[in-house]
């Protein structure tokens, strides 16, 4: 069994992407062996009104659910989110939100991001927060966003402990109070893989050894990244198979049960 | 033959030095790479001789420590043109180095590279550059190379073997595969933390998977893992992991 909680389908305006539709990243996932896919609308990052893209997903997973299970872009600052929340939730079968703060120019530490994280955690629903959408290197001229610091999400993660966070695209935990053992956080967050180091400065041994295999999930960054490395991270990983098992899907699974 | 095109050893004023070169080898066992190119950069840049000959003297003792692992590419500063030529020979004719390694001091298609250009073609040894394009000023490499640099030092040096480094490495790589398409001299590592799905297959697209090299530059799992996932004949990856680097290594006859 192998969940990657961190794919997306739609388009990316700076870059053509492949394997971006539903039956194209299934076909994907079958060659790669992923079993089922968390998977957000990449349009929606752009778009002034998200929900027009996480319409396109909701019909896009409609047939896939038991694979790609959708996760809607919501824009705290923009009209009637609520109204979008709720039709994500009851209609698209979404089981959780993704937050891109710097894209929809608000901060984690806005009272309007508070009240979709509040909204969001009452209705069971996850709260994933990708790090970065793409490396800021190869920015479009058009927008000059940098990756979000994991520190940037402590004071998050602290004020809603009865929240799950899911973070996705970043590294350097370790280097904060996420990824430091004996740190005074809620068990509320989980990190993805995707960017973290197997080998050499091998954070994913040391979050490990910090903060327990229950935190690790598998992830890739599909279709924007090819899969293959963080397959290849779960390969040279020096862990039991035991934590091996939790990040390749058991976490993911404990967190959305069938 | 895996050969990493493109790889760092780290300087010995790092506490664990011994340990972090240690760890690189043991990757490249687990990843099945066989060889390693590496440089060793100063910890202060611009650097000065003094500086990048005892760079290249620890890349030396790594080079004795790890025998048939580690390759040696010389680096220097080519804004410092004596000393830097004087070393270049020093380290391929008496060390044994198979490349010269040019970071960001100077951009590729600035006159002070040409001397370096020459000796590379004379010493029949690659020149691995540094480099990356983004569409804002680098205020941190405000003289990095690019793809377009780099193709116009191959205009004026057709000869020489130049690789440009790491297209992975973070800016926008459809423009580096563009900018090098017209420069059949220049090869591309496929190296960098950047593992964009359809980058390798579009390189190899654009410039033929006989222009490309693979290397990691550090990002280990995503050195291998891009190469892995990208849609290529079995051919065409073994070309691009091994045979073509052995290619350029052969052209002045160093061991692989």
């Amino acid at each position: 069994m192998l969940i990657d909680v961190n794919a997306y389908l739609g388009h990316w305006p700076f870059r053509k992407l492949r394997h971006n539709t539903a039956s194209a990243l299934l076909r994907l996932m079958d060659k790669k062996g992923i079993d089922q896919a968390w998977v957000s609308s990449a349009s929606a990052v752009l778009y002034k009104n998200p929900q027009a893209a996480n319409e396109d997903l909701g019909a896009e997973t409609r047939k896939h659910r038991d694979r790609l299970v959708p996760f809607a872009v919501l824009n705290p600052t923009y009209a009637d989110w609520e109204y979008d929340l709720d039709q994500c939730a009851t209609e698209f079968d979404c089981k959780g939100i993704r937050l891109y703060p710097d894209y929809h120019n608000y901060k984690l530490t806005d009272s309007s991001c508070h009240e979709l994280v509040a909204a969001a955690t009452e209705r069971k629903l996850l709260v994933s927060i990708p790090l970065r959408a793409t490396d800021a290197r190869q920015r479009h001229w058009l927008i000059s966003i940098e990756d979000m610091r994991a520190a940037d999400i402590v004071p998050l993660i602290r004020r809603f402990p009865d929240a799950r966070f899911v973070l996705l695209n970043g590294l350097g935990y370790t280097g904060c109070d996420l990824g430091k053992p004996g740190v005074d956080l809620p068990a509320n967050y989980w990190i993805e893989i995707s960017r973290l180091s197997a080998v050499l400065q091998a954070e994913m041994r040391m979050l490990l050894d910090n903060v327990g295999k229950s935190r690790l999930v598998f992830g890739t960054g599909m279709p924007f990244k090819y899969p293959d490395p963080s397959l290849v991270k779960l390969e040279v990983l020096e862990a039991t198979k035991s934590e091996i098992e939790a990040i390749r899907w058991k976490n993911a699974h404990a967190l959305l049960p069938a | 033959m895996v050969i990493d095109c493109h790889a760092h050893l780290a300087h010995h004023t790092s506490a664990d030095w011994e340990e972090a070169d240690r760890r690189l080898i043991e990757a490249a066992d687990k990843l099945g790479i066989d060889q390693l190119c590496c440089s060793t950069l100063t910890p202060r840049r611009p650097a000065e001789p003094a500086g990048f000959r005892e760079a290249n003297d620890f890349t030396y003792q790594a080079m004795q420590r790890y025998p048939d692992r580690v390759l040696g590419y010389c680096y220097v500063n080519p804004g410092w043109r004596d000393p830097a030529l004087d070393e270049i020979r020093r380290c391929v004719e008496e060390l044994g180095f198979i490349g010269i390694k040019l970071y960001n001091e100077y951009r590729a298609d600035e006159p002070v590279a040409y001397p370096v250009a020459e000796l590379a073609i004379e010493l029949r040894v690659p020149i691995l550059y540094h480099a990356g394009h983004s569409h804002y000023f680098d205020t941190v490499q405000p003289r990095i190379s690019d793809g377009g640099m780099i193709a116009r030092l191959a205009d004026c040096y057709p000869e020489a073997a130049l690789i440009c480094g790491h297209v992975g490495g973070g800016g926008d790589w459809e423009w580096t595969l563009k900018a090098l398409r017209r420069a059949p001299s220049v090869s591309l590592d496929t190296s960098g933390s950047v593992v964009d799905d359809g980058m390798i297959e579009l390189a190899a697209a654009t410039l033929g998977a006989d222009r490309l090299l693979f290397g990691c530059d550090m990002s280990m799992t995503a050195g291998v893992g891009k190469l892995r996932g990208a849609e290529l004949s079995a051919a065409d990856k073994r070309k691009i992991l091994g045979t073509n680097m052995q290619k350029i290594l052969t052209r002045r006859g160093s061991s692989c």
